[in-house]
């Protein structure tokens, strides 16, 4: 019994993407708004995947991994950022970040 | 079963790259083995001279490759246009160094250095991407050594800050950029530049046009244009200063040029849309930078503003899209790259006098106390106005010819009064340095610090690719024609 077509994978992965980018834009806590940037990418991903099988191309696929080693990267920065900032800081809030504003 | 055969790589296409990360290896590793004092003096110097190679390596290419190839798998573009754009990258990397010697970052300026030069190595990397795949990468690369070095001097509450809010929009915009590409890649099931182009033809237009957009939205935010620019003043004033100094030219010269090569490479077909979306873009910019910067107390973040508002006046010369902008746009970041570091060196001098922020009060009898400095300062005001003798007077007018020359007369009007707005707000600074009787300050205990021989080099330097664009404008406009040669404009 065939599985879901390429377009049901597309679809989700659209649906990802906007929770992802609903996630950045509206919660608080930093951690959370990494977790939403990684749900971003990983949409990326899974759309590359699927238009790989689509059009019947390799390439995408080898993109998607390509992405995977840099989201690590990316959140391993994140990480190390939100722990300094919260030595610095009891309370994690992207909202009392304030210090700069104009 | 056919034998797996690698691409073959063009290491020499490569060089300057290579050069940066060698260095980069070298200030991460060696200065374990040195004396605290020596580590700064060691990774200074190295960093300069892995620069001062890497431009050798680029210039020399450039003097190589009459025209462009595409090279290690078609992954990567070797031509003038990639060339010149990573001279100019190492050139503001080299500029950075000078200002970098004065700032004292306790443990950690080995790392300080690594990351500036694998900063300019990714940026290298990415002006020469020639498919959808190196980009991301490129951008990545570039990006998350940036991220790190905002936040580098973790003592600081408003450094921390930069570097995380500019890591969560950077990504953000990242994030839509791979998913614009997914989409431009499913309608045309290519990642290759030509090949999108070549198979655009009889793609799916609405995912075309979707991944053309988003690609565009997260092009616009690296290069800090209005409306996706919000990052700019809260991440320009809290980095570093020389942070800030290195990211406002180097940035700007990778995301701006790499915009024009990927519209008219790989999208020459949908350029009724690209090119009036920018033209869109670039009027936002000029606005909200200009008026956003009337406002502003703070130095730093007014010159982010100044910066938005030249994202606008750099878009300019792509969104009309002819060779005569191509040409407009490489020429004006010589200028435009210079000015911008050697401003916030300026601001970084200050600052390191006063041990504090530095707010358009503190400027005040500058002019009078360092006037080396003042003069400086006043050049590059005048300059970014777009005033002789700065080489930003002739970029301006080539912008603005081409809008002209492409039947865009408003948008040339609409540049034109940002530039009389702008006046305000630049001349203010020269007011603050010159007419403003100087505050009673308290100097900072232990006294202000010595001036500082390389950070007053780098200015001098600043000033003299200022006027020297000026003074040799013809030779830099031909290496701006040849750079754009061989691209392909839509009009």
């Amino acid at each position: 019994m065939p599985g879901p077509g390429v377009a049901a994978y597309l679809i989700l992965s659209v649906i990802l993407f906007a929770t992802g980018a609903f996630g950045v834009l509206i919660r608080r806590s930093p951690l959370i708004v990494l977790l939403a940037l990684e749900i971003m990418l990983n949409a990326g991903n899974l759309a590359l995947i699927a238009f790989a099988r689509q059009t019947g191309t390799g390439s995408g696929q080898i993109f998607a991994l390509t992405v995977m080693v840099v989201a690590a990267a990316e959140a391993v920065v994140g990480l190390g950022l939100i722990v300094a900032v919260s030595r610095r800081r009891v309370d994690l809030d992207v909202d009392k970040l304030t210090t700069l504003h104009g | 079963m056919t034998p797996f055969q690698t691409p073959s790589i063009d290491w020499a296409a490569l060089s300057p790259e290579l050069i940066l990360l060698g260095g980069a290896a070298i200030c991460l590793l060696v200065p374990l083995f040195l004396a605290h004092g020596w580590r700064r003096h060691f990774c200074a110097f190295v960093s300069m001279g892995c620069f001062i190679g890497a431009g050798a390596a680029a210039v020399a290419l450039f003097q190589m490759d009459e025209t462009g190839t595409s090279v290690v798998a078609d992954a990567m573009r070797r031509d003038r246009l990639a060339e010149l754009a990573q001279v100019l990258i190492v050139g503001s990397g080299l500029l950075t160094v000078g200002v970098s010697y004065a700032y004292v970052l306790r443990e950690r300026m080995g790392e300080y250095y690594t990351l500036l030069l694998t900063a300019a190595a990714g940026m290298c990397f990415f002006v020469a991407a020639n498919d959808l795949m190196t980009m991301f990468l490129g951008l990545e690369w570039f990006s998350i050594s940036l991220y790190i070095l905002c936040a580098m001097a973790i003592e600081e509450v408003a450094s921390l800050e930069a570097g995380l809010k500019y890591l969560i929009v950077g990504s953000f915009g990242s994030a839509i950029l791979l998913f614009g590409s997914a989409f431009v890649y499913g309608a045309t099931g290519a990642l290759g530049f030509e090949d999108i182009a070549a198979a655009s033809g009889d793609a799916d237009q609405l995912f075309l046009v979707t991944g053309l957009a988003m690609i565009i939205v997260g092009l616009g935010f690296k290069a800090s244009a209005a409306p996706f620019h919000m990052w700019t003043p809260d991440v320009y004033q809290g980095a570093p200063t020389p942070v800030t100094a290195f990211m406002s030219a180097a940035t700007k010269i990778a995301a701006l040029v790499l915009t024009m090569r990927l519209l008219v490479t790989a999208f020459p077909s949908e350029e009724n849309l690209w090119t009036i979306s920018l033209a869109v873009i670039v009027c936002i910019s000029l606005a909200w930078g200009n008026l956003g910067a009337l406002v502003q107390t703070n130095v730093k973040r007014l010159l982010a503003y100044s910066s938005i508002s030249h994202a606008g006046f750099l878009l300019m010369p792509i969104a009309v899209g002819t060779s005569l902008g191509g040409r407009a746009l490489l020429y004006y970041l010589i200028p435009y790259a210079a000015m911008s570091i050697g401003a916030f060196a300026v601001v970084g001098a200050r600052e390191r006098e006063l041990a504090r922020p530095v707010t358009l009060d503190d400027m005040a009898g500058m002019g009078w106390e360092r006037p080396g400095m003042g003069a400086a300062m006043t050049l590059f005001m005048f300059g970014f106005i777009g005033l002789p003798p700065a080489g930003l007077f002739i970029g301006k007018f080539y912008a603005f010819s081409a809008a002209v020359d492409r039947g865009w007369t408003w948008l040339a009007i609409v540049g034109a009064v940002a530039t009389a707005v702008s006046v305000y707000y630049y001349l203010g600074v020269v007011r603050a340095m010159y007419f403003q009787p100087a505050a009673v300050r308290v100097a900072p205990a232990g006294g202000s610090p010595p001036r500082e021989l390389a950070l007053g080099t780098s200015v001098v330097l600043a000033v003299v690719v200022t006027i020297g664009s000026f003074v040799a404008a013809q030779p830099l406009l031909d290496i701006a024609t040849d750079a754009v040669s061989f691209l392909s404009f839509p009009h």
